[in-house]
């Protein structure tokens, strides 16, 4: 009787194990497959930030569908070192802790477009960079990402990282967009028109409203001309 | 009638417009030049109103073609007006095309009426063979429609949770990126994408 609580732990350990082993959560050695199919010089440094992704606690890092791109990206026609130059884009993303679902996105759609890869990497890159801005800009106006233990000052809110991040994340895609459309880089009440929409549009499904409300009431239509001109520059 | 009897009175009248014309020939020379210089001079010059009255005002044997003209403008207004208040067929995209400009008619199928337990995604491609549909709902890897009665209405349902997916059809391997249904478009990679937000965006 005794042994009962014992023999139901092992089963149901072994029924994680088997769902586990049938998810097939990727690994960093499927990682390391994988680039060096492509083949990728720094895959050192690919490898350790992918790490650092994998064992952030929060967020989700999407290792699944990042390693579906570099497989894809591994086997679409083109020269090495411009597939390098991509996974290095998404390695320096994850390397400064920016949300890498948009540039995921972009780049798939990229590829299955079959567009150039130095015009993919170029563009990737414009994206990393409006986060970069962007996040710097919330950071300038007291909006920051929270951190276990973390105290914060008087004027500023934290907000939890995954709204955080979906905040920053959208924020991001629809600058870039607006500048993939042939949007002005100067006309900033459009950016500003194009924000505020895009932003209003998720509310109640992606972000929270009082978010969105946070980031338009602190965040205005020069900020973000600055932000893009930052970029473009 | 004698047509050579000529009365005493009207010889001395004759004799002395002779004589008066006479005396004025060097006046009078280029006269009909200088008037015709000076009318022109004078003519009133018409604007838009007074150009459409002129067109407008019946005058002897152009009636028919008058008639005509106020009936092809009328038509373009009428037809103009339709086509702005979005009472044809399209006509929001065609608009949209024309100025440059996303649609504003946010919410369709995909945001209003989700099928089953997914989103449908429709397209009318009569003479095609294959269609499918990519976006960032499917790493933008194809995912067939069908046309099981052959209506040439193709099909599929996805199931998607909420948020905002950027997509295209490709009928016959050609890419299109403009779903009549679509809540807007987004210029990606120099070509169009649809984009459907699903499950709000009006909190919804």
């Amino acid at each position: 009787m005794t042994k009962r609580p014992l023999v139901a732990a092992a089963v149901v350990a072994a029924c994680l194990a088997g769902l586990a082993a049938a998810v097939g959560a990727v690994t960093l050695d499927d990682f390391a497959t994988v680039l060096a199919s492509v083949p990728v010089e720094n895959q050192a440094r690919v490898l350790a930030a992918l790490d650092l992704g994998m064992k952030s606690s929060c967020c989700g890092f999407p290792a699944d569908q990042t390693y579906d791109l570099f497989h894809r990206l591994a086997s679409a026609p083109g020269a090495a070192s411009d597939k390098e130059a991509i996974i290095l884009v998404f390695t320096q993303a994850i390397e400064q802790g920016l949300p890498i679902d948009g540039l995921l996105n972009k780049a798939f759609e990229g590829l299955a477009r079959s567009v150039a890869l130095p015009w993919l990497g170029q563009l990737l890159g414009q994206r990393v960079r409006l986060l970069e801005e962007s996040r710097d800009l919330f950071y300038s106006r007291g909006i920051f990402r929270a951190t276990p233990g973390a105290s914060v000052a008087a004027g500023a809110t934290a907000l939890p990282p995954s709204r955080f991040d979906a905040l920053l994340s959208n924020l991001g895609d629809a600058l870039g967009d607006y500048l993939e459309s042939g949007g002005s880089p100067f006309e900033s009440q459009k950016i500003y028109d194009e924000v505020q929409a895009r932003l209003t549009q998720l509310t109640g499904s992606v972000l929270v409203a009082a978010d969105v409300e946070l980031l338009l009431s602190r965040i205005g239509s020069e900020d973000l001309k600055q932000v893009v001109l930052a970029v473009v520059s | 009638m004698n047509l050579d009897a000529r009365d005493p009175w009207d010889e001395l009248l004759r004799e002395t417009l002779q004589r008066d014309v006479a005396a004025a020939s060097d006046s009078l020379a280029g006269l009909e030049n200088r008037v015709v210089e000076r009318l022109g001079d004078r003519s009133p010059r018409r604007g838009f109103l007074g150009s459409l009255k002129a067109l407008v005002a019946p005058t002897r044997g152009a009636r028919w073609g008058q008639l005509t003209v106020v009936g092809a403008t009328a038509c373009a207004c009428l037809l103009l007006g339709l086509f702005f208040g979005g009472r044809f067929p399209f006509a929001q995209h065609a608009q949209s095309a024309l100025l440059g400009e996303a649609p504003a008619t946010a919410k369709s199928v995909a945001t209003r009426s989700p099928v089953g337990n997914g989103v449908l995604f429709m397209l009318p491609a009569k003479d095609a063979k294959v269609v499918s549909v990519v976006g960032s709902f499917s790493e933008w890897e194809p995912i067939p429609l069908s046309d099981d009665n052959h209506d040439g209405i193709w099909t599929t349902e996805i199931p998607l949770a909420p948020g905002r997916y950027e997509y295209a059809f490709i009928i016959d391997g050609r890419w299109f990126g403009q779903d009549p249904s679509a809540d807007e478009y987004v210029r990606s990679f120099g070509e169009y994408s649809s984009v459907r937000y699903v499950g709000g965006g009006d909190g919804a």
